[in-house]
This record gives C-alpha cells, structure tokens and sequence, in this order.
C-alpha cells in the first residue's frame, strides 16, 4: 500500500506544482487545489499504512484491533473541507480579478496599486513591449 | 542653570586632583555591580593610571572648552543646547575611559559617536555641517558596528567580558582564526574613531562643527579613544609581531599623508584638522613600538597634543570670530590688534614645535628615544620626520604668519577685534600648562609614571628619564629652527605643488572619492535591487519560494540520507486496488498538466480527486473517501461554472507556452524531495499510543464505534468548531468580494417564474430532479445520523445536502434552489449551525465539565431506549454549516453566468 501511496504523491505534487507555476490564474488555482490533495495523501501516509481495516469498532466489542489509524484520518478529513473551502474563495476571488481587469493573465497583472511616481519604484510594464519572463 | 553647566567639568577636575595628587587611594579602582549575569555582562567600572590620564584630559581640556563655548556662544540662542551636549559628551567620555567591561565600553563608544554627531551637525540649517556629520556618524557608526563584532568574538576565545581579565589572558590564548579576525575587527573599529588612513577624511570634514566642540572633540579627546583602546590591548599584545606590524604600518601612513595634506588646505581649522589626524598616526605608529619607551612616548604625547592643539583651535575659532575668515590668504598681522591670542598661539606654537621648554620638546625626546631603543619598521622613522618637519611649519603658519610677519605681501584685515575673556583665557592656560610641564616634568612623572605602568602591566619599570630628555640638544634645535624657516618662507610654494599634484590623484581615486562614490551609488543599487526582486509577477515569486524551499529541503534531506528507506512492496489483493487507483491519479495529474484546454482540465484534476478517494477507501479511510467523492464532485460543477464566467470575461486563452521546462524541472524536484521525506518519516518506528488510546475510548466515554467521527465531534470537537468557523468565515469574505463586483446581495428571489429564459439542462434532468432532491436530502440525513456508529458523520451529511441544491440550482436556476434552502440565505443557514454546534457544547459545561464534554442519556421508548446526546446537536450544527457553506459558494459561483437581470435587484432588510 505505502510503494502506491508514494507514487501517488509523486506524480500528484509533481502536477500540481506545475500547474501552479503557470500563467492562467485558474490553472494556479487548480494546481493549488491539486496540491492541497497532494498533502492529503501525505498525511495520510504518514500514520502508516499497515492495517487497512476501517477504524471501526466491530459491533459488541470495545476497542479497536489490528485497524487503519483513525487520528490521520480526522485531520485528512478536517483538511479536505477547509481546503475546499479556501478553493472556492480563490475562485472567487479569480473571478473578481477578471472582472475587475479583465485579464486572467498573472503575468499582466502586476500591480496592485496606483503607478508610483517615487524615484525608486519598480519599473511600469508598458503592455506591448515587455517580454514577460516566466519560469 | 548655564552656570552650573560649565562648572561641572572644572569641578570634576577639582575632584580628581584632590584625590590622585599626593596619596590618595591606591590605582586601580574597581567597582562591579551585576547586570546581565546570563550572559556574563557585568557594570564593571576600573580606573587605573591609564584612565586617570584621560580623566585629566577630559576634564582639563573640558573646562576650558565649556569656559570658552560660553564666551563663543554669547548672543546665540542655541548655546544652551550646546552646553548640555557638551556635558553629555563628556559624562560618555569618562563612562567610556573607566569601562572595565565590553559591553559597557560598546555603548559608551557608540554614545560618543551619536553626541559627536549632533555636536557636528550643529548647525543644522548649514549642508555642510549635515553631509559632516553624516559622514562622521556612518564612518564611526560603521566602525563601532565592526568593533562590536570584534568584541563578541574576542569574548567568546576568551571566555569573559571583563576587559582587564582579558587583556591579561591575551598573551596566552590560542591564536585561533577566530582571535585574529576578533582583533583585525577591533582595530577596524578603532582606526576609524580615531580617523587613521584609509578612514581619515572624516575628521577635517567635522571642522564644519563650531570652534569649541572641533577643540573637545576632535582634537582632545574624542579622536584619542582609539588610541585609548590600542594603549589598553598594547598591555597583552605588546610583543606580537602582527600587532606591531600592523599599528607601524598604518599609523606611519597616516602620519606622513596626513601631514603632506596639510599643505593642500587654505583654511586655519582644515590645517589644524589635517596635523591632529597626523598626530593620531603617530601615537598609533608608537603604541605599536614595544617596550616601555615608546609607552612614555605615547603618554606623553597624548598630553601634549591636547595641551597645545585645543589653544590652538581655540585661536582659529577668536579669529573667526574676530575677523571674519579663516583662510590664511587674509590673515596677516593680526598681533597689534589681537596680542592675548596671539601669546596663546605663540606658546601653543612652541609646544607645537618642539622647541626647548615646552611640553612638546619633552615629548620629542621621548619619541626620539623610543626610535632609538626598540626595533622598529624602517617607515616608522621616515614618517616621523616628514611629521616634525611639517609640523614645525603648521606652528610658524599658525603662531607666526598670521598674526606677526607674513613672508609674503598680502592684502591684511580691515578690522580685527580681539576676543572676550572667557575666549582668550583658555587658551593662554591651556597653552601655559604645556610651557610649565615642560619647564617642570617632574611634575607629571606620577601620572605618566601610573599610566605607563597600566599600559603595560609591569610591576616596576625605569621611572620616566627625565635626564636624557630635557638636555639641550643643539644641533636638533638647529635644524627644527631651520626647517621652521623653510617651510615660513617656502609654504606658499608648497602648497601650490601639492594642489596641483596631490589634489587630482585624490579626487579621482582618493578614500573620500570612494565615500562619496559609494554614498552615491546606494539609492541606485537599491532601486536595481527592488527592481529585480519586486518585480510583480506572482508566477516569479513562487518560483522563488519554491527553490529556496527546494535548497533547504535538499540539504536536510542530504543530511538525513541514511533514514530513506524504500517502503516494503506487498502484493497483496488490496495493494493490486491501490495501483489501480494509482494508475487513475496519474492518468489525471498527467492530463491536466499538460493539457490546453482548461476544461479538460478540470475535469482531468476531478478525476485526480476520484482516485485519491478510491486510494483513501482502500486504505481503510471510508469517512474520508466519502468526503472526497463529494467535495470532488462539488469540485466540478463549480469550477466549470468559474471557467463559463471567465470564458466570457476574456476570451482568449491565455498566451502559454505548452511545455515550460523551467517550472518542470522545478516541480520534479520538489515533489521528489517530498516524497523523499514521506520516505524518511516512514521508516522511522512508530509509536502507536494516542491512536491506540482513541481507539480504546472511543465505546467506553464516547459510546461511538466510528473512532474517526467520535475524534471529530467528541475528543477534538474544540478542532472542529474552529474548523466550521473558518468555513463560515471565507464564505463571509467571499460574499464580501462578490458583492463588490456585483454590487448587491442575493436575497429571495420574486423573479423566477421567469426562469424559463435561463439555461436549463434538459428534460431529463429536471424531471429527475424533482425525485432525486428529496432523496438526497434524505441520503445526507442518514448519513448524519448513522455517523457515530458507522461511515458517515455531519460533514458527509452537509455536502451531501449542498449537491442536493446544487442538482436543484442546475436544473432548475439559482434562485429557486436558494428559496429551497432553509433559513433564507446560505449565510444564515451556515451561521444557525455554527451556533447550534457552539451551543452543544454548553450542557457539558452547565453540568460542571469542560466546554463541549457531550452528555449522554437515554430517552425510554417503551420497548427500548433510545440514546440521545449532545453530540447529534454538534454534528447537526456541522451539517447544517457545511449544506450552508458549501451550498452558499456553489450558488453564487453558479449564479456567476446568469445575467444580472435574473437575479433579485432589491436590498431587503434581511
């Protein structure tokens, strides 16, 4: 159980990060999502695996023998609401950048504020000049 | 109040001679207080001969200053404000020359750098004096940062912060790499207090001070703590060869260049200035001198330095006020109108000089014997004589040509004054003390005597050798008379040579050139480094928290190399459903990596989620995998109504490329150092005892079989209660920046009769709706309640009843599933649950146990009883904040693609 659970988490992180280093504000959020199930199957695994026995005590007895972890599980669980939770308020708020700009690409959406006029201040993008740089 | 002020430091030196002249207590005097006994600092305070002779000068020269900055202030509304910095400066100074502890001496230091500033800097309203103090403040500040550092680590090889202790175990510490940078860092931050090359140009630039503060400060006393502290480790460090190396070298240096600079400045003050950084090359080329010779020398130097430059400042400063200038192009002749300063300057000349009966001539001899009597680097003799030599011709232009015969015919001052008493009788008593020691050594032999004693820690010593220093020596007399002469006639000339050869060389590629190059350069490296680091993209800036994350989980994980492990491969039935479940993330993690369409995407991180719930429900989580199955589902729907509004918005995709090797690389690496610390934590033993203990608990106290829902709301319910309040809260905040955008609120709908325009499904799924709604709600219900005994719980329960209303909104539209939802709004159908789960948890505390203690009784229904707890109000108050919650996000995410017109335009007063 643990060789497929590693591979899984491999392959899933992998993914997500890749998704979050993009361009598109959905992407990054889904790669952000994609990451939050990642970390799921990591906490999971880190209670180990050895038994896959639901942790449910069997009816008429008292206690637990030779069952999954259940204290894993309760976080896992506690986790995939919040992180649901927090997804759908980035896609609300993804929503709300296009609105409000227009564009959903990260890369032109560099400022946050008002142009500065201070000496020091980073550079304005001038849209059709710059090249964006992207990792 | 003034008049108390400038008798403090006269006062102090009342004090001091009644107590250390004739038989006053024995030296040194110790007193140690406690202060940071965690780390070893200690209020230690230790006079010995060596203070007692900067106490004399600071307290001597003081009340002379503090006598003449009253008269040189008269009129001026800031000479209040002068005293008392002056009198601040002071108490540091003596703080500092009786510190006995690291510590203690640092903040002493720094304080008389920070007083020096404000004192430079005066005159706040000139640039000059801002941009002088500026350059004093950073260059000492900077200094005292390096001397700081020093000091930690000379008291960590030496295992003590008590300066004395230290010096004397100096010898004999190991020369560690860690010893010699203690001390080149130290010597950094004394070179720069006391202006030795290449950190020099600050201290004529300082003359931009007032007079008075220039003779105080930078020529008495504050300049002369580096030397101060040099003289303190010359005790442990006398014979060292790199100690000795290094103070020859620089203090020659600056000797000689200090004294050819001289000749390149036309102002009184900047001449002055010059010769003082001269003679601070000097005495630190002499404390680097072993042997007890050079130490008398260096004392006595000390001393006669402050006895004849601060007179001679105090000159500079009655011209200025009397004339008006202070360049020496315009001073002739000043004597007839202004004879007491000109006998003050005369006898500060002589001392100056060198020439016979005067403190000066002492020290020459001193010096002379040093040079003979010990071994000595051959530059050490060739910058001193460039220093006398030059030396002799700042006192002939300082004593002689400015105020009797100027060699030269130049156009003399219209109206001189001379100055008041209290500006010229300090002078003429300072300058007259330097005349009487040299006439009467004898009676400075004890001070001397004690602080050379404290300079090199010896028990007894050859006692000052008066003799051979105060015979007459004719034929030096002689060439000191005729280099007087030569540089009288010929300075003019000089400095004309100097100006032309000198002055470019050091504009281009001088120590000050460096300053203000550096100074300048540093807004501009700030703006590039803020452009390059702040530059805006978000895509950037996680890829920097990635790789710096990625190096610092490398290395650790290189550390932690022999704990890796490759988890057992078993091939039992189980393992075989997990590579299928496998086989599905990748399949979905692969896909939507790669793909450009954003709904395949979606729908490829869907499936993702799919498998990492059928991988959850094989490794023996059924709650989780459940929850998985629904939150997944919920997934899809509302992402691809986010993607239908963003489609519409901006329509064209955005410009990427498909394959970025960059961010590939990137993430490879992290996720398998991940993976590699899963594999790390994994073979370590596991220690079984809280899941053990839970599960053990779980039927007894808790009466539930489903250990994870009886973790959830009974033994960690306080988690979950925080858990359903965030919930509750971003969807707060999210309604918040939604209702911007839309700029009103969703309240009951009186518009969807007309939903017949809105885009419905189908048929199909209409009609199934209206059987599958009320099936679904039934379903989550069941769930809920069978939770404590089985799979199920209030969280499986709530987002089962959110798809139910997202079925209905999709079907039917948005306002018809949120009418269907009870209690109004999402919002206060997730709020009424958050309250119903807070309330649970009152009973138990009612009952006298904790908060959230769930009680248990058992309700009698004639056959059986029935068990009732409070914990079916908590997971009841969960299901019904989650339904609230994740129902609130889907409707309003749905409603996103409606147009405005469809959904309720009136602000209720809800």
């Amino acid at each position: 159980m643990m060789p497929a659970l590693v591979c899984a988490l491999w392959i899933s992180l992998a993914a997500s990060l890749y998704l979050v280093l993009s361009r598109d504000t959905l992407r990054c959020v889904i790669g952000l999502g994609l990451m939050g199930n990642a970390v799921n199957l990591l906490l999971l695994a880190s209670g180990r695996l050895q038994y896959t026995q639901p942790a449910i005590v069997p009816p008429g007895e008292s206690a637990l023998t030779l069952a999954a972890n259940p204290l894993p599980q309760a976080l896992v669980l506690t986790a995939i609401v919040i992180g649901f939770a927090l997804l759908c308020f980035s896609l609300v708020v993804v929503m709300a950048i296009a609105e409000r700009s227009g564009k959903d690409d990260l890369l032109l959406l560099r400022y946050t504020e008002p142009k500065d006029t201070a000496s020091v201040a980073p550079p304005f993008l001038e849209e059709e000049k710059e090249t964006p740089w992207q990792p | 109040m003034r008049f108390c002020l400038i008798t403090v430091p006269f006062l102090a030196l009342v004090a001091l001679l009644t107590l250390f002249a004739g038989n006053g207590p024995q030296l040194p005097l110790i007193f140690v207080s406690q202060w940071v006994p965690a780390l070893g600092v200690q209020f230690a305070w230790r006079i010995d001969g060596l203070s007692v002779l900067m106490l004399f000068m600071i307290t001597g020269v003081g009340s002379a200053v503090f006598m003449y900055a009253n008269g040189y202030m008269r009129g001026n509304p800031q000479r209040m404000r002068m005293l008392v910095l002056l009198t601040l400066f002071m108490v540091a100074m003596v703080l500092c020359v009786c510190a006995d502890d690291l510590i203690v001496l640092f903040l002493s230091w720094e304080a008389t750098s920070i007083l020096s500033f404000l004192l430079v800097g005066f005159q706040y309203e000139k640039k000059t004096a801002r941009k002088s103090a500026q350059q004093a403040l950073l260059i000492t500040g900077g200094g005292g940062l390096f001397l700081l550092i020093g000091f930690l680590l000379l008291a960590q090889q030496g295992d003590s912060f008590s300066l004395s202790s230290l010096v004397r175990s100096l010898p004999d510490l190991p020369r560690t790499p860690q010893l010699y940078a203690a001390m080149g860092l130290i010597l950094i931050g004394t070179f720069t207090k006391s202006a030795q090359f290449p950190f020099h140009f600050w201290l004529p630039n300082a003359m931009a001070a007032p007079t008075p503060v220039s003779a105080y400060l930078h020529s008495a006393t504050m300049v002369k703590l580096g030397i101060y502290l040099l003289a303190r480790f010359d005790a442990g460090l006398d014979c060292s060869h790199g100690w000795q190396l290094c103070l020859q070298t620089i203090g020659s240096i600056t000797a000689a260049w200090g004294m050819v600079l001289v000749l390149k400045e036309r102002d009184l003050k900047r001449i002055l200035a010059w010769s003082t950084v001269a003679t601070l090359g000097t005495l630190v080329a002499f404390v680097g001198l072993p042997g007890q010779h050079a130490a008398f020398a260096v004392v006595a130097l000390l001393l006669a330095h402050a006895l004849y430059k601060a007179p001679l400042f105090f000159v500079a400063g009655n011209i200025d006020k009397g004339v008006g200038t202070r360049i020496i192009d315009h001073l002739s002749g000043l004597g007839r109108a202004m004879p007491w300063t000109a006998i003050a300057a005369l006898l500060a000349g002589i001392s100056m000089a060198g020439l016979p009966f005067s403190l000066g001539h002492v020290t020459k001899g001193l010096i002379g014997l040093a040079k003979e009597t010990t071994t000595v680097l051959s530059i050490v003799p060739m910058a001193n004589l460039i220093f006398n030599a030059i030396a002799v011709g700042v006192a002939t232009v300082a004593a002689v040509r400015v105020f009797w015969w100027h060699p030269v015919k130049t156009d003399a001052p219209g109206t001189a004054q001379e100055g008041s008493f209290s500006m010229v009788t300090p002078p003429l008593v300072l300058a007259g003390c330097g005349i009487m020691c040299g006439i009467f050594p004898q009676s400075l032999k004890p001070l001397m005597d004690q602080a050379v004693q404290a300079m090199l820690q010896q028990g007894t010593l050859d006692f000052l050798p008066l003799q051979a220093v105060t015979d007459f020596d004719f034929p030096l007399l002689l060439m000191v008379l005729t280099l007087g002469a030569i540089f009288f006639f010929l300075w003019d000339v000089l400095h004309r040579i100097v100006d032309v050869v000198v002055n470019p060389l050091i504009k281009r590629i001088g120590a000050a050139a460096f300053y203000a190059r550096s100074l300048a350069a540093l807004p501009g490296l700030a703006a590039g480094f803020t452009r390059r680091i702040q530059h805006g993209r978000l895509p950037g800036y996680l890829a920097t928290i990635l790789i710096f994350c990625t190096l610092i989980l490398g290395y650790l994980l290189w550390q932690a190399r022999p704990y890796i492990q490759q988890p057992p491969l078993s091939l039992n039935g189980s393992a075989w459903l997990a590579w299928g479940a496998v086989i599905l993330i990748a399949t979905g993690a692969i896909t939507a990596a790669m793909v450009k369409s954003r709904l395949t995407m979606v729908l490829a991180a869907t499936l993702v989620g799919y498998g990492s719930a059928l991988l959850f429900l094989f490794a023996g989580a059924p709650d989780v995998a459940l929850t998985q199955f629904v939150v997944d589902t919920v997934f899809v729907i509302v992402v691809a109504a986010v993607l239908l509004t963003l489609t519409k918005i901006s329509p064209a995709a955005v410009p990427e490329p498909g394959w970025r090797p960059g961010a590939f690389v990137l993430a490879l690496t992290f996720a398998t150092l991940i993976t590699l610390l899963l594999m790390a934590t994994v073979s370590q033993p596991f220690s079984s005892e809280i899941p053990d203990w839970f599960s053990a608990q779980s039927v007894p106290t808790a009466h539930g079989r489903n250990v994870v829902n009886v973790i959830l709301v009974d033994f960690r319910a306080f988690d979950t209660l925080g858990e359903i309040t965030v919930v509750l809260l971003s969807l707060v905040a999210a309604l918040a920046v939604l209702g911007k955008s839309r700029g009103l609120e969703l309240s009951l709908p009186h518009s969807h009769q007309q939903n017949n325009t809105s885009a419905t499904a189908s048929i199909v799924v209409e009609v199934a709706a209206r059987y599958l709604y009320p099936l679904m709600i039934a379903v989550s219900l069941f769930m809920l309640f069978r939770g404590h005994n089985e799979p199920g719980g209030g969280f499986i329960g709530g987002l089962l009843a959110a798809t139910a209303s997202i079925l209905w909104a999709i079907a039917k539209d948005v306002p018809a599933s949120w009418q269907r939802m009870p209690l109004q709004t999402p919002l206060t159908l997730s709020a009424t649950g958050l309250a119903l789960a807070a309330f649970s948890g009152v009973p138990g505390w009612c009952a006298g146990k904790e908060y959230l203690t769930h009680l248990w009784f058992d309700l009698p229904l004639g056959w059986t009883t029935l068990p009732l707890s409070t914990t079916l109000l908590f997971d009841l108050g969960v299901y019904l904040c989650v339904w609230g919650a994740v129902g609130g996000y889907a409707l309003h995410l749905l409603a996103g693609d409606e147009p405005a017109e469809n959904l309720v335009v009136e602000r209720s007063a809800t």
